[in-house]
Formats: structure tokens, C-alpha cells, sequence
């Protein structure tokens, strides 16, 4: 039976010229498990919110969408309310009540079901996700992962048919967002739901696909099976390669007749049937060290806790952070590594041990003498940092205590602007730009105050590949003019590419700093899925483009 | 014009509602302390009448079942108002509540100034515990709130500063604190005389000066920033004045 | 420990509750008076410690002897006049009436600290989640918004102190700027962030006709018969106000009803009224008792 049916769909955001979406044709049969995927800005979070008609944007609007055979715009509210459930992005926007019951209950209340209907089906949902543990507690204990869950939990409660994904994870650590992933494909397998989901991270979601759709332009590029997707995109040269998961984007730099690999382990596969010799040589260092460089952030066995009685957050941590390099620290969620960001930029002061910035100790830095023109930080939400009504008064607002003159100022801000890419969007509000936007509207404040010092925190949180490329180019040059960056990430794959040195945090401190392509070659789990695809023929291999070299090469 | 429209339907009905109430209840609730209740007669009829009051605004807000943004609105123009009330806790009688009541009031109107005062008080005396005065802390910045509301449609204050500092001052010694003293009074003494009242009065004025002070404070400079944040929302959002 | 009566159907607590809060304030009968005064020390030592009642005590001590002050100095009706200050008269009833609205505030307080432990929100919100469902939602998400808002707005002012923006330091007008500057951030991040809260509500067909309120809690038969004594006991009560046996009148001078059998029921009633949830998780404790000791 099919589930939706959209013909020739067509939509124009008001005022606008550009077609949001152009002719989309598509069916999507019901148990389907369909993957839509796309740069930012494709089209992607306007064609699902057209399939629930209380979500859609207004805009000029041609074209049909069939829900279960019927006009979907004849459905009733109440209908469309249980059917069609709708998961959106960040996690604790969706929670309406302060108990996790309540939260659950939330839907099936506007249904106008009994008590004991919902006391049932709420057991039941409970019981399916696991969540029995923390049923009564109040929604602010939970973590990021579990919020989601709860959110997740609350749409199935009402039983829908479909359920419409709208990148779900971007908010998510990695461990969280696998957990969320693989419950939605249970949710599928399971009950057999319609799973339609939008992502940027589609190493897993990819092979769970029964079908992926790659948007362009508000166009339907592609529509098949993940495998012909990987081998139709190949034909095409088209640049949607760089989101595809790594196999595929092996697959796609490799001359080759065999089917395209979508996981880890097809992969493998697909290397060793290539017939190549083991060879570590093809993969030099990106960068020697000038040595002997000069360190700018030297911290010696640092130890903090938040209170006296409670347990140590950092405990012993020593690292030398040298001029001129990005350096990664990663590692797992709760480990410490972002308070020891808020150990080097001063807000929290450790018990014991010392931090140093250019040799001084940091708290006899004064405020000033600290942020400008000398460290500068990213806060993991850039919407911490937005004060004004349009970018270009928000970013003129970080020079209102320099003695600059009008002009000086707005050409400081354009030149900021242009380095990291959103001349066009300085007269918008930040807050109608899109989470990658935000992010470097939020950088180019940061740059205003010249920082020699860049401490980032989860930069690339939310971003797709498309956006994680650039914002690597913005970082590379920044570090060509002298500035030293040092950033905190889950994001293991970014900091192979464009990192200069990586450390691993664990229990609150250091273990071991090295050049990526020791530090993830030397790894068996805790390395990118390039490497632990072709490690057992290029161990130095650690990012997409090495293996694709060294196979070329070999 | 249709939110007009409605707007008048609404205040009409809840009008009339309260005309009920002044006129049916409010009697009967004297007459009854005046046979039934001995010494505490004063502060049962009182604190009676202030909840009666209150009805009208609830009933007339649940009738015409608020959209989802509009309850969202309210809701963190409440929680802001609870966490800055927590964040200043350490310094008595500097409140920020009145403040952004009245700022509630000028941007939203007369029932959502109202909503924010009572649902403000109401939530800030969970975290720091109900007690005998919460139905009148309610009412009176219920109240705080609904006149900045009428007097700026009215045209009688204006977004700014300094209008709305006037009535920040005016309306916090004489609604909140005439309010409030006179319930404490009530509580205490079997018999109402003036002459304890101005006691308490002039005992209570430090405590009003000093909030009525915070409070033209916080007006002075989060009026203009938190206008143009509302009024933008408003306009992005298309909330209607209620 | 855990509190027998807080599990109790929530119409259960909140009707206790206001018929002990009105009671209190009402009766100004002495015996009642230190029932009810006796009483909610007695349930609070139960439920906050014997610390928090401490604190409570010496907190109010004070407020205590005030008001007992308070009140001869301006009201000076009664028959027994003990001394004359400027000219006023001091009188012997309008000192005792000073004790007794003293001991009535006190009592009425503790009684709410005891409220504040037993009805928390969410069973306030579920007994008026029927009657005004929407503000009971807005209760419910200002209640969410509060710990979610005081979360942020420590994240804007580390993320303001890191661009130099510190609150701590730099003279009073800076200080005051930058506050501002993270109250109009925290709003805006607020108010811009709802409109997905409203998506979400919307999703999950808010606005809907017919809307019900679900809740966790079931009326049992320990609930009927524990409700069914609290309204017979106020009841009595009800009729022992009619008999006047629970007024006295203060002035012109002291009178209060004889002491019958009548009044002593009335008096028992009182009390038994009061020490409900006492009594009730002394009843469990000695089930609890017995049932341990057979194993």
C-alpha cells in the first residue's frame, strides 16, 4: 500500500524567486524506510514539512500530496495529529512539560483520550524504549539523548503510520545519536512504521535505508537503493559525494565494476577484492612541525573539581598546546573535555596545578588583557553570542569599545564577513539563518576581538560535510596568518582531516597526543571508518582521500 | 480586524461575568461573613473577593482556548520573570517581577500583563514556598499588570522609559504596597481601625520604597531592549493583542 | 522518611489541606489554637526533620513576640485595662488577643510549609489541569522553562565573559550593561527557540477539541474512606461553628463557651482532624513493623 504519493510538488517561499522545491515526484510505499539527504539549504526540512500540512511554511504552493490514497489536505486535524508523526531537530525545544509522564501523555491528552487508554499506551511506550527508569523524573535531568528518546517516545505513543525524521541526531553525540538511530530502525523492523528521515551523519543511517534520496536545488537528484544511490552519484561526478558515508566515498575515487559498499565491513570487502599489496608509504605526514616551535597553552598536572566534596572533572591533566597548529582534543561524552576548555579560558579555576597562556599564568591576566587580542572562544551554541537585530549590527556591536572610526569598523566587519563566507547574510537576523550560518556568523564575532588563541567547542555540532569542509578551510587559514586553534570534538572524521596534532581524553586527562595519522593509525576502535576499513592494507590511511590515493597509487 | 473584533467580544463577555460576580457573589460573601464569621471576617470577605476577582480573568482566558504560541509566550515571559526574581533572592524587596510585568503588559496587553503577574507570583512561591499571602501577591501584580495593559492602549503611558518608570513607581507603593499591607493587617487584627492601618503603613513604607525603587530600575534599563525583542516576536509571529 | 499521606490521592491532600489552612486561620479558640499550632509542628518535624521545624521555629520567634506587641499598642478596646501609654490604654484582652494571632500565624505558616512538601506542582496541576487546562499547561511549562532558562543563562554570561563581556568586573554602568545584554540574549534565544516548542505542540494535534488531562493518579478505596473521615470530620466542625463552640470572643471581654460534652467531641474532632497524616503513617509504620517482624 502506499503511504505518500507526491506528484509534481513545486513551492516558493514568500518573496522569493527561487523555487524552495522544484517538481518533486515521489512514492513512498508504507513500511518504507526512506533517507533523504542533501546539502543544507536543499530542500530537505521544507518537502517534510509539506507532508504534515500544520507544518508547512506558507509560500505559492503547486502540485499534489496523496496520504494513504486521500488528498492530504483533506485529511482532518485530528486524523493528521495521530497519523503522521513529525520528530524535529533539537532535542529540548520539543518538550513541552516539566515531567517526562506528562510528556508522553502530551499528545495522547489533545487526542482526548481516557485516562486508562493513555495510562496504557504510555506503559507501553515506556516499556518498548526502555524508559521505565527515568518515567517520573522531571525533564531536566535527562540528558540530550534521552530528550530526544522522550521526544521520539511521545510521537509513537499516538500510534502514527508514518514517522517524518527532520535531522534528528544533528544535535546529538555520536553514542546518543547511534542509540536514537538504531531505535528508529526498530520502530521500522519492528512495528512497521514508515520511517521517512532526513541526516547529515549517514554512516548508519545509509545501510538501514530502503531507500535514499539526495536532494539538490530543491530537486530530486537522485531516488534508488542506497547502493545504486553510491553508484548512480559516481556516474555523475556530482559533489553530494563528500555526505555520503566514507565506504561510498572510497567506492566513488576508485575505478572499479563491483557494487557499491555502504558499511565498514562491505568495505573491507571491497578493498581486498581489488587485489592490492599492503603498503604504508603512500601517506606522508600533512605537516612537519616547525620545530622548535613555541608553546602557547601549557597546562601541568591541573586538577579540578566544581565543588570541594564532589569528584574530580580533571584530574592531573597536562598539555602543551604549540603556536600556529590546530590542535584536536576528542574523546567520549563526559570525559572532561569541556571543562578543560573552561580551564584555559578562565571561567573555572583549578584546585591544583597550573595554566599558562604565552608563559603567564592565566589568572593574573586581567579580562581585557585576556580576550582581546588575545584568546578567543567559540561557545558550543552560537546563540549564546547574538544580541543585535541583523548580523552586521552584531558583529559591529564587538568593536563598540575600540576607538575605530565608523568606516574602519564596517570595513573590519566586512573583511570578517568575507573570511568566513556570509557577506550576503549580514542584513538578516541571526536567528533566520541556518545552525551552519549561525556558527559562522558566531566565529566572525569571535575574529573581531583578533585572537591569537581560538578555543573551539564542538564546532562541527549540527553542520553537514558541505559546511565542516569550509569551516576546515576557514581554520586552515587562520592558522596560516599565526593564529593557534584548539578545539574540543566528537567528531573524529573532521579532526583526521584538519587537525595537526589530536589528543585523547579520557577520565579527565590527556593519555596520548600525537600527529592524526599516528594517533588514529595507532587506534583500532577509536579511529575514522576510512582507517578501519583499509588498515589491514595502509595503516597510515586515515582519511578518505589517503585511501583513495594510496589504492590509485598501488 | 477580526482580532479586534474578538478582542471586544472577549472583554464584553468577561464584563459581563464580572458584573456577575461584584453583583451576586461578592454581596453574598459579605453578608455570610457578616452572619456566620466572627473576628476574621475582614480577611475571609477580602481574600475571598480578590479570588472571585481573579476568576473572570482565568475563565475569559481558557474560553477562547489560547493558541500554542500564545501559551508559550506567556509561559517564559513567567519563567524569566521566576529566574530573575531567583537571581536578585539574596536582596529583599528588589524584585524585577513588577517590571516585566508591566513591560508584559504594554507589549501583550491587559490579560496577558494580568496572566503574567498572577502565574509569575503563583510559580515563584513554588520554588520559594506558598504561604498565606499568595492569592494577593497574585492579584496584585495580576493587577500591576493589567492596568500598564488598559493604560497603554489607552494612550495615558507610552513605551518609554520614563512613562513607563512613573507608572512602575506609582503602581508598585500604591497597588502593591496598599495591597499587601492591608492583607497583613487583615490577617492580624480582629478589627479594622485607620488608625492601625497608617501604622502599617508607614511601617511598610521602607520595604515599598525600596521595591518600588528596584523595580523603576529594572524599567529603566530592560524597558526599551525587552520592547524591541517582543515587539519583534510579535510581528514575526502574528500574536494578537489580548 | 517516607510520608503515608503524600501518596494519597491529590483531592485527598488539597482538601486537608484547605480545611486545616482555613480552620487555623479561622479559629481563634485557644484550644484550637494549640491543636492546630501542636499539630503542624508535629506533621512538619515528620516530613522536613526536626531541623527544618527548628529553623522554622526560631525564624518566626521573633515575628512571634511582634505581632504579640503589635497588637496592644493599637487596639485598645477591652474591659481590663492593665496600664496607660500616652495616654492609651493597654489592655489585658488585647494582649491575649496579640498571643492568639500570633500563635494563628505561626501555625497557618508551618501548615504551608507542610503544603509546600505534600501537593507539589504536578499535583496542583493535575487537580486544576480539568477546570483551566490551559493555564495549568502554562504552569506546567513555566515550570519546565525555569531550570531550563537558569541553565542558559549561565551558558550566555561564560559565553559573554570569554568575549571580554564580564558581569563581574569593569565599573557599575559596564556591569549593568552587560547584565542587560544577557537578560535581551536569554529572551531572544527564549522566545525565538518556543516557535519549535509550538511546532511541536502543534504535531501532537494541540488545539485540538476536546482536550483531557491524563494523571498517574488512581482514587482508591484507602483514598474514599480517608476523604470520607476528612469531610465528616469537617462536617463537625461546620456544626460545632454553629453551636459557637469553636469562637470566643476576644472583646469587649474574653468569653468562650462553656466546656461540655458537646465541645469535647468538637475539641477530639479537631484534633483527630489535624493528625490525620500522623496518624496515618504511624499506622504504617506499625504494619511495617509487623509485617518485618514475621519474616
Amino acid at each position: 500500500m502506499v503511504s505518500f504519493e507526491i506528484k509534481d510538488l513545486s513551492f516558493f517561499y514568500p518573496n522569493s524567486e527561487k523555487k524552495a522545491l522544484n517538481n518533486i515526484n515521489i512514492q513512498i510505499e508504507q513500511g518504507e524506510f526512506i533517507t533523504i539527504c542533501g546539502k543544507s539549504g536543499c530542500g530537505k526540512s521544507t518537502l517534510l514539512r509539506h507532508l504534515k500540512p500544520i507544518l508547512t511554511p506558507h509560500g505559492d504552493k503547486t502540485g499534489e500530496i496523496f496520504f494513504e490514497g486521500q488528498p492530504l489536505l483533506k485529511m482532518n486535524l485530528r486524523e493528521q495529529a495521530s497519523k503522521i508523526g513529525y520528530v524535529l531537530q533539537n532535542p529540548d525545544n520539543q518538550i513541552v512539560t516539566d515531567k517526562v509522564w506528562h510528556e508522553l501523555a502530551f499528545g495522547l491528552e489533545s487526542l482526548g483520550l481516557d485516562n486508562a487508554t493513555i495510562r496504557l499506551r504510555i506503559a507501553e511506550m515506556a516499556s518498548f524504549f526502555g524508559i521505565q527508569d527515568w518515567f517520573m523524573k522531571d525533564v531536566a535531568e535527562l540528558s540530550g539523548g534521552q530528550k530526544q528518546l522522550l521526544n521520539l517516545a511521545s510521537i509513537m505513543a499516538m500510534q502514527p503510520q508514518v514517522l517524518i525524521l527532520d535531522e534528528p541526531t544533528s544535535q546529538l553525540d555520536p553514542i546518543a545519536a547511534s542509540e536514537f538511530l538504531e531505535t528508529v530502525k526498530k520502530i521500522n523492523r519492528e512495528i512497521g512504521t514508515t520511517v521517512i528521515l532526513s541526516e547529515h551523519r549517514l554512516e548508519e543511517v545509509f545501510p538501514m535505508s530502503d531507500r535514499a534520496v539526495v536532494m539538490d536545488n530543491g530537486e530530486i537528484i537522485v531516488c534508488d537503493t542506497p547502493q545504486n544511490v553510491g553508484e548512480r552519484l559516481k556516474k555523475n561526478e556530482n559533489d553530494m559525494y563528500v555526505s555520503m558515508p566514507s565506504a561510498v566515498q572510497i567506492y566513488g575515487g576508485i575505478e572499479s565494476n563491483l557494487p557499491c559498499p555502504l558499511t565498514v565491513r562491505e568495505g573491507r570487502k571491497f578493498l581486498d577484492s581489488l587485489g592490492l599489496k599492503p603498503n604504508d608509504e603512500y601517506i606522508t605526514e600533512k605537516k612537519q612541525a616547525k620545530n622548535p616551535a613555541e608553546t602557547v597553552i601549557c597546562l601541568n598536572d591541573v586538577w579540578f573539581k566544581y565543588e570541594k566534596s564532589g569528584k574530580d572533572i580533571i584530574k592531573g591533566l597536562s598539555l602543551e598546546v604549540k603556536k600556529g597548529m590546530i590542535h584536536a582534543i576528542v574523546g567520549g561524552n563526559g570525559t572532561g573535555k569541556t571543562t578543560a576548555l573552561t580551564l584555559i579560558n578562565g571561567v573555572n579555576k583549578p584546585y591544583r596545578g597550573k595554566v599558562k597562556l604565552n608563559g603567564k599564568e592565566i589568572a593574573k591576566y586581567s579580562g581585557k588583557e585576556l580576550f582581546s587580542n588575545n584568546l578567543g572562544v567559540l561557545p558550543q551554541n552560537p546563540q549564546a553570542l547574538f544580541v543585535k537585530n541583523t548580523v552586521e549590527l552584531d558583529l559591529l556591536e564587538m568593536l563598540s569599545d575600540k576607538h575605530l572610526s565608523q568606516e574602519e569598523k564596517s570595513n573590519k566587519v566586512n573583511e570578517v564577513a568575507e573570511l568566513v563566507e556570509i557577506t550576503d547574510r549580514l542584513q538578516m537576523h541571526p536567528y533566520d539563518l541556518s545552525g551552519g550560518e549561525q556558527q559562522k556568523a558566531a566565529l566572525a564575532k569571535v575574529l573581531l576581538l583578533e585572537p591569537k588563541i581560538l578555543l573551539l567547542d564542538e564546532p562541527t555540532k549540527g553542520l553537514d560535510n558541505f559546511f565542516k569542509i569550509k569551516l576546515g578551510g576557514i581554520l586552515n587559514k587562520l592558522i596560516s596568518n599565526g593564529v593557534t586553534v584548539l578545539l574540543v570534538s566528537h567528531d573524529i572524521e573532521f579532526c583526521a582531516k584538519f587537525a595537526d596534532v589530536c589528543s585523547m581524553f579520557f577520565d579527565g586527562s590527556v593519555i596520548t597526543t600525537n600527529t592524526p595519522k599516528m594517533f588514529f593509525s595507532g587506534n583500532s576502535f577509536y579511529t575514522t571508518a576510512a582507517n578501519r576499513m583499509s588498515r589491514h592494507l595502509f595503516r597510515n590511511a586515515i582519511t578518505n582521500e589517503d585511501v583513495i590515493k594510496s589504492c590509485n597509487q598501488s | 480586524m477580526q482580532s479586534e473584533l474578538n478582542e471586544s467580544n472577549r472583554i464584553s463577555k468577561r464584563l459581563v461575568l464580572t458584573a456577575a460576580i461584584i453583583l451576586i457573589a461578592v454581596p453574598l460573601t459579605i453578608a455570610f461573613g457578616i452572619f456566620f464569621l466572627d473576628d476574621k471576617k475582614y480577611y475571609i470577605i477580602s481574600l475571598l473577593i480578590i479570588i472571585y476577582t481573579m476568576i473572570p480573568f482565568f475563565i475569559s482566558f481558557e474560553k477562547r482556548r489560547p493558541q500554542a504560541r500564545e501559551l508559550l509566550v506567556i509561559a517564559i515571559l513567567c519563567a524569566i520573570t521566576v529566574a530573575g526574581r531567583a537571581a536578585f533572592v539574596m536582596l529583599p524587596q528588589v524584585k524585577p517581577v513588577a517590571a516585566i510585568v508591566i513591560i508584559s503588559g504594554v507589549c501583550f496587553g491587559p490579560t496577558s500583563g494580568f496572566l503574567v503577574g498572577a502565574v509569575s507570583a503563583f510559580v515563584s512561591n513554588i520554588f520559594f514556598g506558598q504561604g498565606p499571602s499568595t492569592p494577593w501577591q497574585m492579584f496584585c501584580f495580576g493587577l500591576i499588570g493589567f492596568l500598564a495593559g488598559i493604560l497603554f492602549r489607552k494612550g495615558i503611558i507610552q513605551k518609554s522609559r520614563f512613562s513607563l518608570c512613573i507608572f512602575g513607581g506609582i503602581s508598585v507603593i500604591v497597588i502593591y504596597g496598599g495591597i499587601i499591607n492591608l492583607s497583613a493587617l487583615l490577617m492580624f487584627s480582629a478589627k479594622f481601625s485607620w488608625k492601625a492601618l497608617m501604622t502599617i503603613y508607614a511601617a511598610g513604607i521602607p520595604f515599598d520604597l525600596v521595591h518600588a525603587a528596584s523595580t523603576m530600575f529594572f524599567l529603566v534599563v530592560l524597558s526599551n531592549p525587552m520592547i524591541v525583542i517582543l515587539d519583534r516576536i510579535k510581528k514575526k509571529y502574528g500574536l494578537i493583542e489580548t | 522518611m517516607k510520608d503515608t499521606f503524600s501518596g494519597l490521592h491529590p483531592i485527598v491532600n488539597f482538601t486537608y489541606f484547605t480545611a486545616v489552612i482555613l480552620f487555623s486561620m479561622f479559629f481563634m479558640h485557644p484550644v484550637f489554637l494549640g491543636f492546630s499550632l501542636v499539630s503542624a509542628l508535629i506533621y512538619s518535624i515528620y516530613l522536613n526533620g526536626i531541623k527544618a521545624a527548628k529553623f522554622n521555629f526560631l525564624y518566626m520567634l521573633p515575628l512571634l513576640l511582634l505581632v504579640a506587641l503589635i497588637n496592644p499598642l493599637f487596639n485598645h478596646e477591652g474591659v481590663t485595662i492593665l496600664l496607660f501609654i500616652n495616654d492609651n490604654p493597654i489592655t489585658y484582652e488585647s494582649i491575649i488577643y496579640g498571643i492568639a494571632s500570633a500563635t494563628m500565624f505561626i501555625s497557618v505558616i508551618i501548615w504551608f510549609s507542610c503544603y509546600n512538601s505534600v501537593v507539589t506542582s504536578d499535583k496542583f496541576i493535575y487537580l486544576f489541569g480539568k477546570i483551566i487546562p490551559s493555564l495549568s499547561l502554562i504552569l506546567s511549562m513555566t515550570l519546565r522553562f525555569v531550570p531550563k532558562f537558569k541553565a542558559q543563562i549561565k551558558v550566555i554570561s561564560n559565553a559573554q565573559k570569554c568575549i571580554g563581556r564580564d558581569v563581574s568586573n569593569g565599573n557599575v554602568l559596564q556591569r549593568a550593561r552587560n547584565g542587560i545584554k544577557i537578560i535581551s540574549i536569554l529572551i531572544t534565544w527564549a522566545l525565538e527557540n518556543s516557535i519549535e516548542t509550538a511546532d511541536s505542540m502543534k504535531c501532537r494535534g494541540y488545539g485540538l477539541k476536546g482536550r483531557t488531562s491524563f494523571s498517574n493518579y488512581r482514587f482508591d478505596k484507602r483514598d474514599k474512606s480517608v476523604l470520607g473521615t476528612i469531610c465528616g470530620l469537617i462536617l463537625l466542625m461546620i456544626f460545632g461553628m454553629v453551636l459557637g463552640e469553636n469562637t470566643i470572643d476576644y472583646f469587649p471581654s474574653i468569653i468562650f463557651k462553656e466546656i461540655t460534652i458537646i465541645s469535647a467531641i468538637v475539641y477530639i474532632g479537631y484534633a483527630a482532624l489535624l493528625l490525620i497524616p500522623v496518624a496515618l503513617n504511624i499506622m504504617e509504620d506499625i504494619k511495617w513493623y509487623h509485617l518485618k517482624s514475621k519474616i
